[in-house]
């Protein structure tokens, strides 16, 4: 075969079975048919109903999108234009019809074959939904057609400049984002009263035709503009003196703190829920952060603080606890929950002090192991009948009075009203992170990870900063855990599974190790999106699997990488500035470094 | 190396402590002894090194040189001995505490925070001159900003006197050419302001040319900072130019110590190891 067939075809074709596995095991889960009724565009193709491209159709539209995509970008070999051209579209025409080949005889396969029995989503109704209503025979021979079309048009794109192509890509990605957001954007737009918008963007659930034209070729002719070589918008914003710089800085500081402030208020409680939760768990990444990403050292069993901190709060102010909510008692409802939120960052340090103690001579993965052990002795602890009377067993403990704004004495409520503490305490988090990072403190926490013994040898106490790394990191974690208990009211043993840990470890990856913005990112979309495309309920872990395995393959650094980046950027704005720089000083230029300014003569 | 000379190293980067005048040890090891299940790696060894001295430690490959450096810096504990550096016994204190009483040391296969910036990577050398502790980084207080810009312009000032170009204050360390992370190394080393600077084998995958930069770099640091040195090397070149003194280490055992002539010129040390590389260094 290898004879026969080119390395050109034989590359097509395996990436177009490859395609084709992962859509088939998209339809074996029932991922795909989960969506089948969420309409990416409404109306396309009948009148009402979600129409043809819902959601469902559009995921495995994408696998055949994305499969030639890589072709494409991988034959464009040739010198000839010709003879490139059909490489390229020859190419991932060829992995497209590969692909919805191997869907079609899927399809038939189920057809004939019922395996509902032990591929419960497989049933005759989704394979009629993958079919188009139609007998699988056409449906299979309409993928093939389907697979061809979307794959060739993504392998076209390779041909095209890296300007244009990343615009068109963008266009398509930020309509799809906007269509799968609806049941968030929806309301809120609903809330503002832009009622006019909304039927404009949305109809039943997905994008309106209008609207979804009127995205693409916004956001592609926006991006297209951007991206220009000479960009009037971006050379400005680059040669902006640096005060000016400054300012809309401080202007765009301003625009998202008054955004935070008035989000509650016109988004629904679902969202601010959501929100809520992003916020918990951006606090534990930021702490989980300060451990694996600042210190280097892996732990798994972070989840222990998030229970530490809640159980803290619980039993301090929870009237109806083992510890009948002391500090409740002494500070009244109001006050209860500020009296003990010392108390929780205290023993939250002394839990990561006394977790951190014993693991001091371990590393990497035998460190990592000992830790997951430690996360999950902390929820059976909790659960344990042995322990019941103190922590309530697996009924948790309940009745958490409300946190209440000191001096003012409003209750807080409702999800919306819990977001401003949460944003508040998810600030600071962020602040103390970022103080940190930048720091003698956090220098020692970075070198221990890049090389232990050298660190050691070079004047740091490892044995302190590795204790010190736990304790801070250790506090956030119990923070968030404070917070959560009390948003809540109550707290269950449940509520503080390992995956809690590894959802955290995730937004760190995801976001790029060791930054805050990427944190912020990964928050967002790793607890955020899967919150708001409800459709995904089981799924959920599922895509951050595959999410992760594809980042690491595709994109190591992370959404915001912290160091080589911003070399990059800072060679690409130095270049492009040094000319000015005397119009700017007034003199010869000083001696500078990047971003170091240089004392002319020391001392 | 131009840089080198032309550094303003008396001013910031000036000698650690003013060198006492008492001509004394720096360092007093005494009856030193290292074993591994059984292996002897160091066999009583007896060893000085005279303040501001530049003195090397010599030997085939396994006669335990980086075995002895890495029990005067802490990080193994002599099996019997005593090491007595600046007049405290530092058998048994950890490595971090070593730094602390002035003593700094540098790699025989280069050891970075390949994945820190050049100067992040001098100012956890410093980190131990450096007072800021976490609670006060966190209120930013004035004392720490003020440190952390001393500590910068001290870093900075480090590279010029390595002959690290300033453009690469930013870059990560793991990717600068070869040299210059041994350069970054010596930096690092320096921040610490030691009393004592350990080199191991500071030559090791050098060039001639760059190895004579690096004898006279080693030569500078210790007219302007009032160093004392002690250079573990192979490279015969730069052990007969640059020291004073050289000890011969061969299977553990040291067999031979003297002024660089009297070594070359020792029958027993010719046998053990030069005997391979006579011709070298005779021609």
């Amino acid at each position: 075969m290898g004879r026969v067939l080119g390395k050109r075809t034989r590359h097509a074709v395996g990436i177009g079975l490859v395609a084709g596995i992962v859509v088939i095991y998209l339809v074996m889960v029932g991922l795909a048919n989960a969506f089948a009724q969420r309409p990416a565009i409404t109306g396309i193709g009948v009148e009402s109903g979600p129409g043809l491209l819902t959601l469902g159709r559009v995921m495995i539209g994408g696998a055949f999108f994305l499969a030639g995509l890589a072709v494409g970008s991988r034959f464009l070999g040739p010198q000839d234009r010709r003879e490139r051209l059909l490489a390229v579209v020859g190419g991932s025409a060829l992995t497209g019809a590969v692909g919805g080949a191997s869907l079609g005889a899927f399809m038939l396969f189920a057809a004939t074959v019922p395996m509902s029995d032990i591929f419960l989503p497989v049933t005759q109704g989704a394979v009629s939904f993958l079919a188009f209503g139609n007998p699988p025979e056409i449906g299979a021979i309409a993928w093939i057609l389907i697979g061809t079309l979307t794959a060739s048009a993504a392998g076209a794109l390779a041909l095209l400049q890296k300007r244009d192509r990343s615009a068109v890509l963008n266009g398509i990605a930020f309509t799809l984002l906007v269509s799968l957001i609806e049941p968030i954007l929806r309301p809120i737009l609903g809330q503002v009263g832009l009622r006019e918008v909304t039927a404009f963007l949305y109809s039943g659930g997905g994008l309106t035709q209008h609207a979804a034209v009127f995205l693409f070729a916004g956001v592609v002719i926006a991006s297209w503009a951007w991206e220009r070589p000479a960009a009037p918008v971006r050379m400005r914003m680059r040669q902006m003196p640096q005060a000016n710089r400054r300012r809309a800085g401080l202007a765009f500081a301003v625009l998202a703190i008054v955004g935070l402030l008035v989000l509650p208020q016109i988004s629904t409680g679902f969202v601010n829920q959501v929100l809520v939760n992003v916020g918990f768990f951006l606090m534990l990444a930021l702490g989980l952060n300060i451990v694996v990403g600042y210190a280097g050292l892996l732990d798994l069993g972070y989840v222990a603080f998030y229970a530490v901190g809640a159980y803290t709060m619980a039993l301090l102010t929870a009237p109806t606890s083992s510890l009948g909510g002391p500090l409740t008692d002494l500070g009244g409802v109001e006050y209860g929950f500020w009296l003990a939120l010392p108390v929780v960052i205290i023993v939250a340090a002394l839990v990561g002090i006394f977790i951190g103690a014993p693991v001091l001579r371990l590393r990497g993965d035998y460190l990592a192991i000992v830790t997951l052990g430690f996360g999950e002795i902390a929820r059976f602890l909790l659960r344990s009948e042995a322990m019941r009377d103190s922590l309530g067993g697996p009924a948790g403990v309940v009745g958490i009075p409300n946190m209440h704004i000191p001096f003012v004495g409003t209750e807080l409520v409702s999800a919306g009203e819990y977001f401003y503490p949460v944003v508040g305490f998810a600030a600071i988090a962020a602040y103390v992170a970022w103080r940190l990072s930048n720091s003698r403190t956090g220098r020692a926490w970075n070198a221990m990870r890049e090389d232990e013994t050298v660190a050691a040898a070079t004047g740091i106490n490892v044995t302190n900063y590795k204790l010190l790394a736990f304790a801070l990191g250790g506090t956030l974690g119990g923070l968030a855990g404070g917070l959560f208990a009390v948003q809540l009211r109550s707290v269950y043993p449940d509520s503080f599974l390992l995956i809690i840990s590894f959802t955290a470890l995730a937004i760190i990856i995801m976001g790029g190790m060791g930054t805050i913005k990427g944190v912020v990112a990964g928050a967002l979309i790793l607890v955020g999106l899967p919150e708001a495309l409800r459709e995904f309920g089981e799924y959920r872990y599922l895509l951050y699997g595959a999410a992760l395995v594809a980042m690491m393959i595709l994109r190591p650094e992370g959404f915001f990488p912290s160091r080589i980046r911003r070399a990059e950027l800072h060679e690409d704005i130095e270049r492009e500035e040094e000319p000015q720089l005397p119009e700017s000083h007034g003199g010869p230029p000083a001696e500078t470094t990047r971003g170091v300014a240089v004392p002319d003569t020391p001392r | 190396m131009s840089q080198t000379t032309a550094a303003d190293g008396q001013s910031e980067v000036s000698a650690p402590v003013a060198a006492e005048a008492d001509g004394g040890r720096v360092l007093e090891v005494r009856g030193l002894t290292k074993r591994f299940e059984g292996l002897v790696a160091n066999r009583d060894i007896d060893f000085d090194i005279p303040r501001q001295g530049i003195v090397s430690v010599i030997g085939p490959n396994g006669a335990g040189k980086t075995t002895f450096f890495n029990q005067i810096t802490g990080l193994y504990e002599p099996t019997e001995g005593t090491i007595v550096f600046d007049g405290t016994d530092v058998v048994g204190l950890s490595p971090h505490e070593i730094v602390e009483l002035g003593m700094a040391r540098t790699y025989q296969n280069i050891r970075l925070f390949e994945n820190m910036s050049v100067v992040g990577n001098i100012l956890v050398g410093h980190h131990v001159r450096m007072r800021a502790q976490w609670w006060q980084v966190l209120f930013n207080l004035p004392s720490v900003r003020r440190e952390e810009k001393a500590s910068m312009d001290y870093a900075l000032e480090l590279m010029d006197l390595v002959g690290l170009r300033r453009a690469y204050a930013e870059d990560l360390a793991k990717n600068l050419p070869y040299g210059d992370q041994r350069r970054l190394e010596i930096a690092r080393a320096l921040a610490s302001r030691p009393k004592l600077l350990l080199l191991d084998e500071p030559t090791a995958g050098m060039n001639p040319a760059e190895t004579l930069q690096m004898t006279q770099l080693i030569a500078h640091l210790r007219e302007t900072l009032g160093l004392t040195i002690l250079l573990i090397e192979h490279d015969m070149k730069v052990v007969m130019g640059v020291s004073e003194r050289i000890t011969v280490l061969d299977h553990g055992e040291k067999i031979a110590e003297g002024t660089p002539l009297e070594i070359r010129t020792n029958p027993q040390v010719i046998e053990a190891y030069l005997g391979k590389q006579a011709a070298g260094i005779e021609g």
